[in-house]
């Protein structure tokens, strides 16, 4: 017996068991209410007892408005990078090669001013450019030549990473004119906190739009979660899928810019410690606000989530492992709880 | 209420045989609602025994607890071979199950499965045995007499082959002899013709003294197959009967609780004189081989065949969504005198009812309203603005007009029954405004009161002005509901069928091709 049969068997008295399955009344939507409540924002519940954890835990240097900045700053693009891919996720398309485009396009615009002399504004024009480049090819691969996008966005990965090294030899990019105006987009800060907090929350409320306001977001949930039923109801799949490549191409261009505009430098290695963070902070985000669908709140609460906590555990002098070890622990304990609530729900709905 | 259980007058000088497997007392309380009340069954050795009810009547509840899903009340008493057993916890070696999912991998050869269900034949440092695997599958599968390559994935075997398997995988390591196999609506997911091939095996099994708990929505098969019949109606037995005893009117009565006509007739008029509305011209593809089609304006046209006739690719290709390359031409003559090639037949915009309500027609972690409003996004609103208000008002017209009942539209649809469920798939196909609407398989796995339920949806819609095209490998769908038929047969149209000469009899002797 397959454990997809069991768990589907289980599932299923929902459905069958009650006499009719709904009825309408208010202790079902006191019962809703509640739930809601319980369920949408668990993590901000979870984020607030950090807060409190670790204000009694190092009290001189966490509670102030200085530590919440530079939270703030030090995750704008780890969150940036977390909703490029979350348009794709929603239609259940992985695009792992993010990572690389923020490299590339790093890069690129760093080459473009420092080597070629090219002015900043259409540096950043053609380094954007290549973001949606990238996008493109990986729609192509993935949507036309009908390619699973987990591997098929890793292997457009990899020659992303080749080409990185064919350019840059593994050395930044580093040059003083990347200093003046261009090193003004990502370190220009206003009251301590960086631009690149700025543009996050400016993408965040342009995602959260599409997503939960547009015929296109809703279009693309329905393609995430059953593409037959999608197609049939004559939602045109291939073409959304292909959008949501080459936004979060277009998306993970700009903030690789934002990134190597904050270094200061083009660096061969920028983007790669993004890729299990933004993911992280993806999946964990669509426990939040709207179970089970990826979406831009959630996400930004998982970010400040697991950003506060690893932040927290330096302030603590906490062993340099406990960052790490506190994001497993939370991704695990948000996931399995959200299961557990979802397995109760359906008890009760059976009711 | 075990008064409910009884036994047939015609056990009169028969000696009364100890029970294989007998139930008392079962009841099963999930939160507020009883979705068992003191049930009572009893199996006989070597009946084929079966267990009807509707959608929410307490039958899979049942097979659930017996298969140790659920743990009943407290109070229930089971025993198997007069030996008692801890229901819900323990599910003895007596009782084996065939889930209506079939419980298999279909990446999998039969080989793979049965040893998943059965073990593997292994030597040392836990290395399989190949040849004896091999060997033991041929064996357990010889009984049944079916053409297998065991070495094929099942994905690319037919599904009466699949329920065979999932079947051997059941009973694997009984010898025959007393005990009960559980089938949980085996023919759910069969085309017709391969039921007959299905109760040959069902037959077989009862041949070997191994008693069958048969689990049906279909009267049909229950008076072709069962020894007696069991019904369940709101978590209650209503009663036990022989099948001999009673006709289909009567147990369809049992089941629905008010006298329902198995033999209904929607009532909807010929239109003979109409103007046609679709026409379609030397269609092919993966099993059409050149049908032409005219559709009159308001007439329910049934497309009937056996699997493999094209009779469930015909309504795909019209909806411009197969699968596999099509050629052909179709057109809308009232809206246009223009054909279009039949590969562009998404264009016409004519909605579609799948086959699959589950796997093709429902996003099941979408709400009732983001359902039935997903074909008309783009009208909702402007400028890509989604309007929830005007949405709000959509799902509300649709459902009531409809009569779906569900919580609200924000409800998961996964809470609503089967019936249902098909409803909001038709709302979302009729919300297009559509020239015509096509249903697949529109009643497959639901049972007899939606069906009837459904079957009245379609003629009121037909009343209103609606055409519609209706495929279906199940014959009494096509007469309870169609003013004409085309018969499919090897993907050409065989026999047209209307009037008078529309009969069970010239149908089923059309779909199959032979002169009865």
């Amino acid at each position: 017996m397959t454990p997809t049969t069991v768990t589907e068997a289980v599932a299923d008295p929902a459905a069958q068991a009650g006499s009719p399955p709904v009825r309408a009344g208010t202790p079902l939507s006191q019962r809703l209410l509640r739930g809601l409540a319980f369920d949408r924002i668990g993590a901000v519940y979870v984020w607030l007892g950090i807060i409190v954890l670790f204000s009694l835990w190092v009290p001189e240097t966490f509670p102030n408005l200085a530590t919440a900045k530079q939270i703030l700053n030090a995750n704008a693009i780890t969150a940036l990078a977390a909703m490029s891919i979350t348009i794709p996720l929603a239609a259940r398309v992985f695009d792992l090669s993010f990572a690389g485009v923020m490299t590339l396009t790093g890069v690129a615009v760093a080459h473009l001013i420092a080597k070629d002399g090219v002015p900043v504004v259409p540096a950043i024009a053609l380094a954007l450019a290549i973001g949606v480049g990238v996008g493109v090819i990986n729609a192509v691969v993935v949507v036309v030549m009908r390619i699973d996008s987990f591997i098929a966005t890793l292997a457009t990965g990899s020659l992303i990473a080749a080409l990185i090294t064919m350019v840059t030899n593994e050395v930044p990019i580093t040059d003083a004119k990347l200093g003046g105006d261009f090193a003004r987009i990502g370190q220009t800060s206003i009251d301590g906190v960086t631009l690149a907090v700025v543009y996050c929350a400016i993408v965040a409320i342009g995602i959260w739009y599409l997503l939960e306001h547009t015929a296109t977001g809703r279009r693309l949930y329905a393609t995430g979660f059953n593409p037959d039923a999608a197609r049939l109801a004559g939602v045109r799949i291939d073409r959304l899928r292909f959008g949501s490549l080459v936004a979060s191409g277009g998306l993970a261009g700009a903030t690789g810019i934002v990134l190597a505009s904050t270094l200061g430098s083009g660096s061969p290695t920028a983007g790669t410690p993004y890729l299990l963070p933004a993911f992280a902070a993806a999946f964990l985000g669509a426990t939040q606000l709207k179970h089970g669908r990826f979406n831009a709140g959630g996400t930004i609460i998982a970010v400040l989530l697991l950003g506060t906590g690893v932040t927290g555990l330096a302030l603590a002098n906490a062993p340099q492992w406990a960052g790490d070890m506190f994001v497993g622990v939370v991704l695990i304990a948000a996931l399995a709880l959200t299961g557990l609530q979802r397995r109760a729900t359906r008890t009760r709905g059976a009711a | 209420m075990s008064a409910a259980v009884q036994h047939a007058p015609e056990r009169n000088g028969s000696r009364p045989t100890p029970p294989v497997l007998e139930i008392t007392g079962l009841s099963k309380t999930f939160g507020a609602t009883r979705a068992l009340i003191d049930a009572s069954l009893d199996i006989r050795p070597g009946e084929i025994h079966a267990l009807v009810g509707q959608n929410g009547s307490g039958k899979s509840t049942l097979i659930k607890t017996l298969a140790g899903y659920h743990a009943p009340d407290a109070g229930s008493v089971a025993q198997i071979d007069s030996e008692l057993f801890d229901l819900g916890r323990a599910v003895p070696d007596g009782l084996r199950f065939v889930h209506q999912d079939l419980g298999l991998v279909l990446e999998l050869n039969a080989m793979d499965n049965l040893a998943l269900h059965g073990g593997f034949a292994r030597g040392a440092a836990g290395r399989v045995r190949w040849r004896e695997q091999e060997q033991e599958t041929y064996r357990v599968l010889a009984r049944f007499g079916v053409d297998l390559d065991i070495h094929r994935p099942l994905a690319a075997a037919t599904p009466v082959e699949r329920t065979v398997v999932a079947i051997a995988a059941a009973l694997q390591g009984w010898n025959g002899g007393r005990g009960v196999l559980v089938l949980d609506e085996p023919t759910a997911v069969l085309p017709h013709d391969e039921v007959e091939r299905l109760f040959a095996m069902v037959r077989e099994v009862r041949s070997a003294g191994t008693s069958v708990l048969y689990v049906s929505h279909r009267l049909d098969e229950i008076f072709e197959l069962a020894d007696r019949v069991t019904v369940l109606r709101g978590g209650r037995v209503i009663g036990t009967h022989d099948v001999a005893d009673i006709d289909a009117a009567q147990l369809a009565s049992l089941m629905v609780g008010e006298d329902v006509d198995p033999d209904y007739r929607a009532p909807v008029a010929a239109r003979p004189d109409a103007p046609v509305v679709l026409e379609a011209r030397d269609v092919h593809g993966r099993w059409l081989r050149g049908v032409d089609l005219d559709v009159h304006r308001g007439e329910i046209l049934g497309i009937a065949g056996l699997a493999g006739a094209g009779v469930l690719e015909l309504p795909y290709v019209i909806a411009g969504c197969a699968q596999h390359p099509v050629s052909g031409r179709i057109r809308l003559p009232d809206r246009s005198p223009e054909w279009k090639d039949a590969a562009d037949a998404r264009q016409l915009d004519i909605p579609l009812v799948p086959a699959d309500r589950g796997r093709e027609g429902i996003v099941a972690e979408f709400a009732v309203s983001e359902n039935l409003s997903l074909s008309v996004l783009g009208r909702l609103g402007r400028r890509g603005r989604l309007d929830k208000r005007a949405e709000a008002q959509l799902v509300e017209r649709w459902t009531q007009r409809l009569g779906v009942v569900a919580a609200g539209p924000g409800a998961p649809i996964s809470t609503l029954s089967g019936g249902n469920q098909q409803k909001v798939v038709v709302a979302r196909c009729l919300v297009r405004d559509p020239a015509l609407l096509v249903l697949c398989e529109p009643t497959a796995g639901v049972d007899i009161g939606t069906r009837v339920a459904i079957y009245d949806l379609i003629a009121e819609l037909s009343r209103a002005g609606l055409t519609v095209v209706l495929s279906s490998s199940d014959a009494g769908d096509v007469l309870a509901m169609c003013t004409r038929v085309v018969v499919l047969r090897g993907g050409k149209v065989a026999a047209e069928l209307g009037g008078d000469g529309l009969t069970e009899h010239a149908l089923v002797s059309a779909m199959e091709g032979e002169d009865r």
